[in-house]
């Protein structure tokens, strides 16, 4: 029987691995605060302590307990940046990240959101005088090494390098405000690029640092951005190529010079227009595979499409199928994209975004004991996928 | 009037300085603004708005286009108010209770402005009394956004509010509404994206939806 490890490589060469990968648990990918306590009494195990260790400060996550991930038989254990150069608000309940961005927390800190934009007021001339981030604090990768070490030596699971959490694009619109930001890159081109080109400097610095620690360990590493909103993208192929793709691919080719590591991209949204341009940005796995949006409803023809060139991360709705569906609605699902995308390996199952506290815990359950069951063999679900009505078609039929 | 082709061009390019120019000479010469408005303008932002539903134009340039229209429409507010120019309706919008999110927002605030209604623009994380307030402002249609899963439900009270008052139309949109849960609250409408909530708002008015 093929290890976590063995299957992930089997599956990145496009390889059917014994089991399929079964992730959960990163940045972008774990569970609510709210929500892990509710799966911790509906599970009624004592062993889950994890509910105020938070992973992702904006969205209050947890970094999820070891009981639990062996539990779901998770095949996937993340390396943890830790928060650094963040100080807290004392006009509201909040914080302001390494960035400078002020967040504030909605009430009794269900979750943060974006709350200012320090360089609104910036020039091309005093970008440069703005309080950047060091990338050389110790503090930020600090341990990480001998974790990464013990888990790659005592375990078999696959290591990954989870976020930085920030991206040319996404810092640059939570730095500048998104809407002043997206008109830079049409009217004020220069500014634009200077600041992205910091930010970009800043992120291959703390990349290199982050991989030094961690590099020998790790099998993959996990970036984010976005890209695209729920029926379209957010900027034009043309102005992507022209301001973003560039610097984006400029970091992955840093990223890969120092680690053997596959790159897995974050995007969510309606990014199918890009895939091409993904792959040329040296991308292996794309995530989160949004399958409620425009263009990515349909994982066969994304899998015929780029198969064979591109792995899948993801493709479990969060918006419509966990909240919502039944038991029977949300196997036909996890049978239908385990068969679409699982098919001579590339996909590794995961939700397509944070667990939320509307997400019954029932149905986190089911996805991953169905996830595992279906796994095994993806070829033989076809008899499965050809009865019933896919989730989102029947969604639509409802309409 | 004939549309001015200079102007219309300039808005749906997003060339800001060229509208200003073009909107101050035409004040300058008297020339009629309600039909500058009417004739160029409003038309200029709904083909920038068809183009963004179509997947012509994206968000930048959207926005730099309403920039561009925002440039023009400085000069000639003040004018149009003293001339007694009614908006179409007036309408109110606010991203509900807990939800934070606001650019989907801005950009329907933005689309409804530049087709010739009198926006209030609540702001984010709105409660039912800040709809009630604005209601009694004037506001004839209730706009309501949600991101998250997590937030739209909160939407359900605001719809319930005004349900019995048939003055009082509720359009909803946002990323995770469908025209199911839009009917399911008893909303009057549902926008699909910024350009389609102008549809949505004209409708539950009762106004004919504008031939694309």
């Amino acid at each position: 029987m093929m290890t976590p490890r063995e299957c992930f490589h089997a599956a990145m060469n496009h390889e059917q691995p014994d089991r399929l990968l079964i992730d959960m648990g990163k940045h972008i990918g774990s569970i609510h605060r709210h929500a892990y306590v509710r799966l911790k009494n509906y599970l009624g195990d004592a062993s889950m302590v994890n509910e105020n260790n938070i992973l992702d400060r904006m969205a209050q996550t947890v970094v999820p307990d070891e009981s639990l991930l062996q539990r779901l038989d998770i095949d996937f254990r993340w390396i943890v940046p830790h928060w650094v150069q963040v100080t807290e608000r004392d006009d509201v309940p909040g914080y302001i990240d390494m960035w400078g961005v002020p967040y504030k927390a909605r009430e009794d800190w269900d979750h943060c959101v974006v709350d200012g934009s320090p360089l609104r007021q910036a020039t091309l001339e005093n970008i440069d005088d703005f309080q950047w981030p060091d990338p050389r604090d110790p503090e930020q990768f600090k341990g990480l090494r001998e974790t990464a070490k013990r888990l790659f030596e005592d375990t078999d699971y696959v290591i990954g390098a989870d976020a930085i959490k920030a991206g040319v694009l996404m810092n640059s619109l939570q730095m500048r405000g998104y809407d002043q930001f997206f008109m830079d890159l049409v009217i004020d081109k220069p500014f634009a690029a200077a600041l992205m080109d910091k930010i970009l400097w800043t992120l291959k610095e703390m990349w290199s640092r982050y991989l030094d620690a961690v590099g020998p360990y790790v099998q993959l590493v996990y970036l984010t951005d976005d890209l695209g909103s729920q029926t379209s993208l957010l900027i034009s192929p043309r102005l992507f190529r022209e301001m973003i793709m560039p610097r984006m691919k400029e970091l992955h080719d840093h990223i890969k010079g120092l680690a053997d590591v596959k790159l897995m991209f974050h995007t969510d949204g309606a990014v199918l227009p890009l895939i091409d341009d993904f792959l040329e940005m040296n991308v292996d796995i794309l995530n989160p595979v949004q399958t409620s949006v425009t263009g990515l409803e349909d994982t066969f023809a994304l899998k015929e499409s780029f198969g064979d060139r591109l792995c899948f991360h993801g493709a479990i709705d969060v918006q419509q199928l966990l909240p919502n569906a039944s038991t029977e609605q949300l196997e036909h699902e996890i049978a239908l994209r385990i068969y679409d995308l699982g098919r001579n390996g590339g996909y590794i199952l995961a939700p397509c975004h944070n667990i939320g506290h509307d997400i019954p815990p029932q149905n986190v359950i089911t996805l991953f004991e169905k996830a595992r069951e279906f796994g095994r063999d993806p070829a033989a679900l076809k008899k499965i996928v050809a009865t019933g009505t896919p989730y989102f078609d029947r969604h639509r039929a409802d309409d | 009037m004939a549309i001015n082709d200079e102007l219309y061009d300039a808005i749906v390019f997003g060339e800001r300085d060229d509208v200003v120019e073009i909107v101050q000479e035409a004040v300058d010469h008297g020339e009629d603004i309600v039909e500058l408005l009417n004739v160029t303008m409003i038309p200029a932002l709904r083909e920038v708005g068809k183009q963004f539903s179509s997947g012509e134009v994206f968000v930048p340039e959207m926005l730099v286009s309403a920039r561009a229209m925002q440039g023009g429409i400085d000069i000639i507010e003040p004018l149009l108010a003293r001339s007694g120019h009614q908006p179409i309706a007036k309408i109110c919008i606010g991203s509900v209770a807990g939800d934070l999110h606001d650019i989907g927002k801005n950009l329907v605030a933005i689309m409804l402005k530049g087709s010739g209604f009198e926006v209030d623009d609540l702001g984010v994380d709105c409660r039912i009394d800040d709809f009630e307030a604005a209601v009694q402002r004037g506001a004839q249609v209730v706009c309501l956004s949600a991101l998250l899963s997590t937030t739209r439900d909160a939407m359900r009270p605001v719809a319930e509010h005004f349900r019995s008052r048939n003055e009082v139309k509720v359009v909803v949109g946002g990323a995770v509404i469908t025209q199911e849960f839009a009917d399911d609250i008893g909303a009057d409408g549902f926008g699909f994206d910024a350009s389609d909530a102008v549809r949505a708002v004209r409708e539950s008015l009762g106004l004919a939806a504008i031939a694309a």
